[in-house]
């Protein structure tokens, strides 16, 4: 068994997909953030496996872990302390570029200055566009979900193959878990109850790969410009129309443009980036 | 009492100076090499392209300490790939974490000869005592520079994950092999 769950594909596809469909069916009658504390879960159960429960040394990747499992606590308890929709928005821009400086800043503290600047100029501008992208689409939950699934698979792909297995098992992780419970919503049918669809509930969505993204780039070799395509990924899946009455094609359709652009941006990493991966 | 501190300071200073000497590590001649074991398969090799140092060394009182920076970024394993593996966050980090330091401690003495030299190791923010053996010492002029040098090479091992490089572990070794060769020059 111990062996069996030293598997990567274990590690960051079976356990995570498993834990968050079986999660999502049974919490989907009781509570709106059901798919929250689905992702929450398995997502925990995957960085268990990955990294371990160690948080010392607190590196930038586990800073990471922290951040994301805090995200998903805070979406799902803040909507009910939070009601308006504006403070919730403030509130989640305020979090997330909190959570940029924290990871980064020991690195950037030593930049030169036009190095900082860029850098600060370019993952606030990220991580803000990101968060925009997903506001719109928060209340369409195929494509929200596919949207999720399909940027943390491109991001886990593309740091895998841009030299840390580390960044892109989480990311794969969180993009396996994003599936469970996107099956989870589909197989529901329509006794589920209409999901949490307060601005704050998007935190874990536009802040995990954003996260992971720029670490990649940072501490891995993933080029910066391949976050460009996976940004806009939620903006893609927002352009396909949901009007099948088919939860499963609505799914589909909304996962697709996700995953080619998820795809082919870590097909080019793995062809032209400096890949620690494959040797 | 301040100025009986300040003359017994002034009046061992000098003493010290004249019996210990201080040398800056040559990076030229020091080579900070590992050998691991790949999935049982074999034993992959790798050093470090860039260190500094000092060494204080004082076989009279038998005293030596000696301090190396490495540069975690230099790594070669003769392998680009693989080099950009091991300094990303699966292994050494390196971008958050650039610099493996060793500090000496503690030495143990083989007649004139340092025998072992133990002290702190840090690698990715963690410290840990290691015991480097000395195999070799030589110190006196260079015959090509007359500069006065000192050398050594030692030996070592280290558990990987216990400085928490866990990736790939027990698959990848966990025991990493140290083999340094160390010269440094009289100041």
């Amino acid at each position: 068994m111990e062996q069996l769950l030293s598997r990567p594909e274990i590690q960051s596809a079976v356990v995570p997909f498993v834990i968050a469909l079986v999660v999502y069916l049974g919490l989907r009658k009781i509570t709106a953030s059901a798919w929250l504390w689905a992702l929450l879960v398995a997502f925990l159960a995957s960085a268990a496996l990955i990294n371990g429960l160690i948080v010392n040394p607190l590196t930038g990747t586990r800073k990471i872990i922290l951040l994301v499992t805090a995200s998903f606590v805070a979406a799902a308890l803040l909507h009910w302390i939070l009601r308006s929709d504006n403070l919730q928005r403030r509130f989640t821009t305020i979090i997330s570029q909190v959570a940029l400086l924290w990871v980064f800043w020991a690195v950037v503290g030593r930049m030169d200055s036009a190095s900082m600047v860029l850098f600060l100029a370019g993952s606030i501008s990220l991580v803000l566009v990101s968060e925009y992208l997903f506001v719109r689409i928060i209340d369409k939950p195929a494509q929200l979900h596919g949207a999720g699934f399909s940027l943390l698979l491109g991001v886990g792909l593309s740091a895998t193959a841009a030299a840390s297995a580390l960044l892109g098992q989480l990311a794969l992780a969180l993009a396996a878990a994003s599936g469970g419970a996107l099956l989870g919503w589909v197989l529901s049918g329509s006794v589920s109850r209409q999901q949490t669809r307060q601005s704050i509930a998007v935190l874990p969505y536009f802040m995990a790969p954003a996260l992971l993204g720029i670490a990649a780039v940072m501490f891995a070799r993933l080029p910066w410009y391949a976050l460009i395509p996976l940004t806009s990924i939620p903006f893609a899946v927002s352009l396909v129309p949901q009007k099948s009455s088919s939860r499963f094609v609505n799914a589909l359709l909304a996962s697709l443009p996700g995953l080619v652009i998820a795809l082919g941006v870590a097909y080019y990493v793995w062809q032209t980036g400096s890949s620690g991966s494959g040797y | 009492m301040k100025k009986l501190l300040i003359l017994t300071a002034l009046a061992i200073l000098p003493v010290k100076a004249v019996i210990g000497a201080d040398y800056t590590v040559d990076p030229a001649h020091t080579y900070v090499s590992f050998a691991i074991s790949h999935l049982g398969f074999s034993t992959m090799r790798g050093k470090f392209n860039e260190q500094s140092g000092s060494l204080q060394f004082d076989p009279a009182a038998k005293e030596a300490s000696v301090m190396i920076e490495i540069d975690a970024t230099s790594i070669d394993t003769g392998y680009a790939k693989r080099d950009a593996h091991l300094q990303s966050p699966d292994f050494l980090n390196a971008v958050e974490n650039p610099t493996i330091t060793f500090k000496s401690t503690s030495a143990t003495w083989n007649g004139a000869k340092p025998a072992t030299v133990t002290g702190d190791l840090t690698l990715l923010g963690v410290s840990k005592p290691v015991t480097l053996t000395i195999t070799s010492m030589k110190c006196g002029p260079n015959p090509f520079n007359k500069k006065e040098t000192c050398g050594f090479d030692a030996t070592g091992s280290i558990k990987r994950t216990d400085f928490g490089v866990t990736y790939g572990a027990p698959a990848i070794g966990e025991v990493l092999e140290l083999q340094i060769g160390f010269e440094a020059v009289k100041n």
